[in-house]
């Protein structure tokens, strides 16, 4: 072993940690860009996977946006908890996908990790602006804009989805368009006594799909206000003395008692393999084919809807993108030109949406789009992932069961007329010194939330003793706060301009 | 001086020896006027050879260290400003607010047993199980059955836990569980095991166990083929029992290396293996109030609000207490038995 190699190896040792120290010290670099054309960094949500064609997918796209409005994007995917390292550890994005369940709007909002642009899209893209209306209200934050709302189902529709085969046909029962949770019973007894060593409802570890969405949830899922007109500040209430959501914790457990549900329901991840199930739950829009294609389920399905369209300020927040604080200006313009292409040109969100016409989709005669074998297989994305669903065309699951070309106007006809609007929407809680609360009070839910939303354990028993940790460990003096910061939200309501206002107050 | 140390002292400076020795030779120009017997050459091979480690350590425990400062700041990061400005310039001083959401918790004296109970049982029978099997495994005399139980028992240590946690629901599942299946055979009502909190201390330590054993054993059991087998011999000769070789020779040989690791387990009491605690009870409610240890405690509080002040705080005080009790230990068994200590 000579001298001269173990100076070398010294050396690389040092010239390795290099990288190490520069990317400490100066963080990210920015991408230069060439002529007049502005590249942005745009991270979006992972669902599942990322897709395997999204670079000849992005080519395409970027070339249509860079002869369309002068900016290209590189489109990211990262998982929640990636985006959540992003945004504490300042690295640098144009736009990031924001909501009220993945990489939380109000919280970075609040902090001030998004650009204000309250101005600068009424000022720049009018049209993105004119779009998104009347929704903008779930992106204020002290009366202050700090995202985009996808237009997607703004609101919710809670629905059951039956084996119609087996109810209708079989049974010769009727699965009416609407029903009340209630509604359900019979058709669970009838598959149970057919069936007795099956379990005819399906129910994971993370509960019935939205069965929280006819609440306001000012801290998911923690302390709520049930939707009302009043919503008067008293209203906020730790979510075991909601008595609604009681009721329906009493409901699930009666279900569990008598077998329509696993026994080990609260540790099942997913039912997604067992397609026997006759009853699921679903959220979604009136109109939506995702949930009915019997080519997918080896049966017909029917959707029946128990409750909503809920329209919260946490369903309006389903997917928002967020631009950078550290942007300048005319990256933040790039950013919201961009959006505007999104929302406004059918054709070019389709490409994001749907992948490439020819080899991942196809348009049938009604203007409806069908997926492709290939894109199913290689560009298989939710759209919202991309861009705002509304803006894209419809997705029909097979030829034969077209979609209505138009269904998103009679969705957001629907939440016009008969959509349940919260109240509180606009009012986002500022968590600023009650983190350490919170965080133990999530703790605790997360003891019982399980077992309580599948039905495992019996409300009555466990709730007085969830109520009685909470209030050790300060549920109290966190409603105060809320309650102190809604009422003073309210008075500005009335005596200021209701919304958003133009100053930056 | 111990011996150990004794005999790296003479080692030393054999080597160094050696090395004036071959310095006088070397005549090459331009090679480096060293003081003589400053390190010797083998020890630089040595060096080398642990290089590799010393830059892990260096890259992933030295240089992250500054990192203990979130623990002290409410962490307020600026977008598209570099991570240590963000910590050190823009994040204002929290004193031990920090620590404040760990005293929250009603529960903490209920977390804080739950991990010492399991971690008291995982040293002591972590140490007594694979010490055990060491001794015998070297009693069989068939290479061929010998190799074939330390596979089977190294095996299961790289399973993930997440691929554990299934195994064992696989054997408890209340429907399709094999444990329960056994039990309607002889017509016994099966147990909902993922909401019957009173079993789970011990399907955990046996889970623990089974998992770390094997890997564990390794250790002893190159100890145990280390000792010079006349010493065996000997004993045979004079008529000692089995039982006599292994209190007289085997234990007394296996001391040291059963104190470094009891030491090093003691340095790790706050902390428990995320794994076993969260994904093998599936997360179930009900059992929380045996499987909630420390670390499981602060991912459930953390998990959704991503605050890395609260996470570091809790490191910093489980490392805090795992370095006094180090200490503490060490100093106790240096009293004891001064050659088993550690430093």
């Amino acid at each position: 072993m000579s001298e001269r190699l173990f100076k070398k190896t010294g050396m690389r040792f040092l010239m390795a940690l290099i990288p190490v120290f520069s990317v400490l010290f100066t963080g990210c670099g920015k991408k230069e860009e060439a002529d007049g054309v502005i590249n942005l960094r745009f991270v979006t949500y992972q669902a599942v996977d990322v897709p395997l064609d999204i670079k000849e997918v992005m080519e395409k796209a970027n070339a249509i946006s860079q002869e369309k409005i002068g900016v290209t994007v590189d489109l990211e995917f990262q998982p929640g908890d990636k985006i959540n390292l992003m945004m504490a550890s300042g690295e640098y994005y144009d736009m990031v996908y924001t909501s009220s369940w993945i990489n939380n709007y109000d919280k970075n909002a609040s902090a001030g990790l998004y650009y204000d642009i309250t101005d600068l899209v009424k000022e720049k893209t009018p049209e993105l602006y004119e779009y998104v209306d009347p929704y903008w209200d779930c992106a204020a934050v002290n009366g202050r804009i700090y995202g985009v709302p996808l237009l997607k189902d703004m609101g919710a529709e809670e629905m059951f989805r039956l084996n119609a085969d087996y109810f209708e046909g079989e049974k010769g029962m009727v699965i009416p368009e609407r029903m009340t949770i209630r509604d359900i019973e019979p058709f669970l007894e009838v598959y149970k006594k057919d069936f007795p060593d099956k379990f005819p409802l399906e129910m994971t570890k993370s509960g019935p799909g939205g069965y929280l969405n006819f609440l306001e949830r000012i801290v998911n899922p923690i302390v709520v206000v049930p939707f009302g007109d009043g919503q008067e500040a008293e209203e906020v209430v730790p979510f075991y003395e909601c008595e609604e959501l009681v009721e329906k914790f009493r409901l699930f457990h009666k279900w569990y008692k008598a077998g329509y549900i696993h026994p080990d329901a609260a540790t099942i991840e997913s039912t997604a393999s067992d397609k026997s199930i006759p009853v699921r739950f679903g959220v979604a829009w009136k109109g939506y084919q995702g949930y009915s294609n019997p080519e997918e389920w080896g049966f017909n399905v029917k959707i029946s809807t128990f409750e909503g369209p809920f329209l919260s300020r946490s369903s309006g927040q389903g997917a928002m993108f967020g631009v950078s604080a550290a942007c300048d200006e005319k990256h933040a313009e790039a950013c919201l030109k961009y959006m505007e292409l999104l929302s406004t040109d059918k054709k070019f969100r389709d490409i994001l949406a749907y992948g490439i016409e020819g080899k991942h989709f196809e348009y049938l005669e009604n203007g409806t789009v069908l997926r492709t074998p290939a894109g199913r297989d290689r560009y298989y994305l939710m759209l919202y992932q991309t861009g705002p669903s509304a803006a894209a065309s419809v997705e029909s699951v097979s030829r034969s069961f077209l979609a209505d070309p138009d269904q998103w106007k009679g969705v957001f006809e629907e939440y016009e007329t008969e959509g349940i609007h919260s109240a509180l929407n606009g009012f986002s809680y500022d968590q600023t010194g009650k983190e350490d609360i919170i965080a133990a009070l999530q703790a605790i839910y997360s003891d019982y939330g399980a077992e309580l939303r599948t039905g495992t354990s019996d409300p009555d028993v466990v709730l007085p003793e969830i109520k009685r940790r909470m209030e050790a460990a300060g549920m109290d003096e966190l409603l105060q706060d809320i309650r102190s910061q809604l009422s003073e939200w309210n008075r500005s309501k009335e005596t200021g301009e209701k919304g958003i206002s133009n100053d930056g107050n | 001086m111990t011996e150990t140390e004794k005999m790296r002292d003479e080692r030393g400076s054999n080597a160094a020896a050696e090395d004036i020795k071959a310095g006088g030779e070397q005549t090459e120009p331009g090679s480096l006027n060293r003081p003589s017997g400053y390190t010797g050459k083998r020890n630089r091979i040595f060096m080398l050879m642990s290089l590799p480690a010393i830059v892990w350590y260096l890259c992933f425990c030295y240089l992250p260290m500054f990192g203990i400062l979130f623990a002290f700041k409410h962490f307020t990061p600026k977008p598209g400003e570099f991570l240590l400005k963000n910590l050190f310039i823009n994040s204002p001083w929290a004193g031990l607010d920090n620590f404040s959401f760990l005293l929250r918790s009603s529960d903490m004296s209920g977390i804080i047993w739950n991990t010492l109970f399991y971690n008291f049982f995982f040293i002591i029978l972590g140490i007594a199980i694979p010490v055990f099997i060491a001794i015998f495994l070297t009693e069989i005399h068939s290479v061929k059955f010998k190799g074939f139980i330390q596979m089977v028992m190294v095996l299961p240590y790289f399973l993930s836990w997440v691929i554990v946690g299934y195994l064992v629901y696989a054997f408890l599942a209340t429907n399709e569980g094999q444990v329960n299946h056994l039990m309607r055979i002889f017509v016994m009502e099966g147990i909902q095991w993922y909401q019957s909190p009173g079993y789970w201390r011990v399907i955990l330590i046996i889970t623990e166990l089974w998992k770390s054993t094997g890997y564990a054993m390794i250790i002893y059991l190159c100890a145990v083929t280390a000792i010079d087998r006349s010493l065996y011999e000997g004993a045979v000769l004079d008529g000692a029992t089995f039982l006599q070789r292994v209190r007289y020779i085997t234990l007394p040989h296996l001391r040291p290396t059963i104190c470094t690791v009891f030491i090093l387990r003691i340095g790790t009491i706050l902390n428990s293996d995320f794994g076993l605690f969260y994904q093998v009870p599936l997360d179930s409610g009900s059992l929380q109030s045996v499987t909630q240890t420390l670390d499981v405690y602060v991912y459930k509080a953390l998990m959704q609000q991503a605050n890395f002040s609260f996470s570091a705080a809790t490191s910093f005080l489980q490392s805090i207490v795992g370095f006094v009790l180090l200490m503490v230990t060490n100093r106790i068994i240096k009293a004891i038995d001064s050659e088993s200590s550690l430093f």
